[in-house]
């Protein structure tokens, strides 16, 4: 890279002393980001399309084995029952970015300021607590023996009703769901807060002055100005379904049997539980150019969207 | 509410500000549920879960409480440990990136920005096992080398392109001034970005930190030695080691959620002018 950096002064030439100080003060600044940003992110990065070439114990020496790995995952039942999982939790969690918006709007809406701050430190509490956490005492209410929805159904009566929840292969996906009751995550809810709150409040009397209506106020003026922030979340939350598989891993382990588990769990299985590296970084791939494909066309239709409108 | 303004509106307008109210009432009840049950099981024994869960009612068994922290404090400190450099480490490097990025003028300037910006936007999910073996072949698996230096590596983009914005938004005569002044490029980073860029260092701080107290699975891989497991790795661990024993373990979530729940309480403001006031314009 120095060479190349090098010919680029050498266009510039303005070999004055000056200059090259300038240069090489500008480098010192940005070497140890940059340096630690491609030797730990872009180098694992190039690392894992090569690997997954090869058939890899972690052990042995590594044999290339051509597109092997990318043949074995077309043909894998688990693959495809992961990826169908997958999609299950894909549109889940795209429907369920509504009910965030609706709370920022409401939030907005709220014309008490000093009601509206203690609302905000309220969201805020979900965000510090730890993940692991949250997961786990999710965890705790789905335990048949001593959980909190076991219980509830107990305490109503109907003790027939009473579920195994993760256990169960049926309602294993609908209670990782529904964990993220009451589907609204507060980081988002505050950034398109921080949207809203962008304009002026002159626009929002104009809109009030014409009797605009709540839903039309809904439609016209507020979705608007939150497109930007919202595109970004929508990135985050397809990236994060194609990939995640964290809370799999705490609570389910993909189970039972293979009902609950996801292209990323399977990957993470293939290195660490099955030592299969390369097949694992095969399947990294996969899922790396899915997301970046779904990425890219959701980014695409947004955009068509806003030129209509 | 008790404001005159609200109270002289005809009865269907304050019917709507109250339902709003209500509705984010709601909302915040559910989400805080499960740290509200989290803390009424804490106090209870096996027999009290089991028998009457739903009563709040004594004996209250605190010592479920000294029982947990005995479990946790040790993971509590390596998890501190390793944020506190994680966030150290990743803050200096971006602050400096971020300023050179935004006011100095090199070649080379925006290959390296691009070079930074393009991995942000692409999936991280392919890093997970080369990042292991490259750890593995440096030896640092089990220590907390892996989640520093991966932290630094990974998480910084976003945040130089943040900095990089808002440095280029200062006007130019503040930093020419003390150029002029005789100031050398390390003392005008040090007296005047810092200073300028501080709430926004402050905000990173606080949401890289958040990030590695969160982390789970790089710990729970690169990290071997029990006694050197941060607190995620060690509380799933300790739920999978004592299974039905929930007094004690919700006990223990409650430990651990504490550092930074009182974390956030001190640095309140920030945090939230931060998230709200468009300190990231998009």
């Amino acid at each position: 890279m120095a060479d190349q950096l090098a010919t680029n002064t050498a266009v510039h030439r303005t070999p004055s002393r000056r200059w090259r100080r300038q240069m090489w003060i500008g480098w010192a600044f940005v070497a140890p980001a940059v340096l630690l940003n491609v030797v730990f992110d872009w180098y694992p990065m190039f690392d894992g399309i090569y690997r997954s070439f090869y058939r890899w114990d972690g052990y042995n020496t590594a044999v290339y084995v051509g597109l092997e790995n990318f043949e074995k995952i077309f043909n894998d039942t688990i693959f495809w029952t992961a990826v169908a999982n997958m999609l299950f939790f894909l549109v889940a969690s795209i429907v369920l970015m509504i009910p965030t918006i609706v709370t920022s709007v409401v939030l907005f809406r709220i014309r008490n300021m000093r009601a509206q701050y203690l609302y905000r430190v309220l969201f805020c509490i979900p965000m510090v607590v730890p993940w692991m956490v949250i997961i786990l005492m999710w965890q705790f209410m789905y335990n048949p023996q001593y959980g909190l929805f076991n219980n509830l159904i107990v305490a109503v009566g109907m003790e027939h009703l009473t579920q195994t929840w993760l256990g169960d292969s049926e309602l294993v996906k609908w209670c990782l769901v529904f964990m993220g009751f009451p589907f609204v995550t507060t980081n988002a809810a505050l950034i398109y807060l921080g949207g809203l709150k962008s304009v002026s409040d002159s626009v929002w009397e104009a809109g009030a002055l014409d009797g605009v209506g709540p839903i039309q106020k809904f439609w016209y003026l507020e979705l608007p100005l939150i497109t930007g922030q919202f595109s970004l979340n929508l990135i985050g939350t397809i990236t994060a379904a194609i990939t995640g598989y964290t809370t799999q891993l705490i609570l389910t382990k993909g189970g039972p049997g293979f009902a609950s588990m996801v292209p990323g769990l399977y990957m993470y299985f293939s290195a660490f539980k099955s030592q299969k590296y390369g097949y694992a970084s095969a399947l990294g791939m996969v899922m790396f150019v899915m997301s970046l494909v779904i990425t890219l066309l959701s980014v695409r239709f947004l955009q068509k969207e806003e030129h209509q409108s | 509410m008790n404001s005159p303004l609200v109270r002289s509106r005809p009865p269907m307008l304050a019917i709507a500000e109250w339902s709003k109210h209500a509705f984010i009432v709601l909302i915040s009840a559910a989400l805080l549920f499960p740290m509200l049950l989290m803390l009424v099981m804490s106090l209870k024994d096996k027999e009290q879960i089991v028998f009457e869960f739903f009563a709040i009612r004594p004996p209250f068994h605190f010592e479920n409480y000294q029982i947990a922290y005995g479990f946790i404090s040790p993971f509590i400190m390596n998890s501190v440990w390793m944020a506190l450099w994680a966030t150290v480490v990743t803050v200096t490097v971006t602050a400096l990136a971020g300023y050179a990025f935004g006011k100095l003028e090199f070649p080379g300037r925006n290959v390296l920005f691009w070079i930074l910006f393009a991995k942000m936007m692409l999936p991280g999910i392919m890093n997970l096992i080369p990042s292991f073996t490259l750890a593995w072949k440096l030896g640092i698996l089990d220590t907390s080398l892996p989640v520093i230096l991966f932290c630094a590596g990974t998480s910084q983009p976003f945040w130089v392109f943040v900095m990089r914005t808002f440095v280029a938004q200062q006007p130019q005569e503040l930093f020419e001034s003390m150029r002029i002044d005789g100031a050398n490029e390390w003392q005008i980073f040090r007296f005047l970005a810092i200073p300028l860029l501080r709430p926004m260092l402050a905000l990173m701080s606080i949401n890289v930190f958040v990030s590695v107290w969160n982390d789970y699975i790089w710990p729970l891989v690169t990290i071997q030695s029990f006694e050197k497991r941060p607190l995620t790795v060690g509380l799933a661990y300790l739920t999978s080691a004592h299974p039905g024993d929930y007094g004690m373990l919700t006990a223990g979530y409650v430990i651990a959620a504490l550092p930074l729940l009182v974390l956030f309480f001190i640095s309140m403001k920030q945090f939230i002018e931060g998230l709200t006031a468009g300190a990231i314009k998009l």
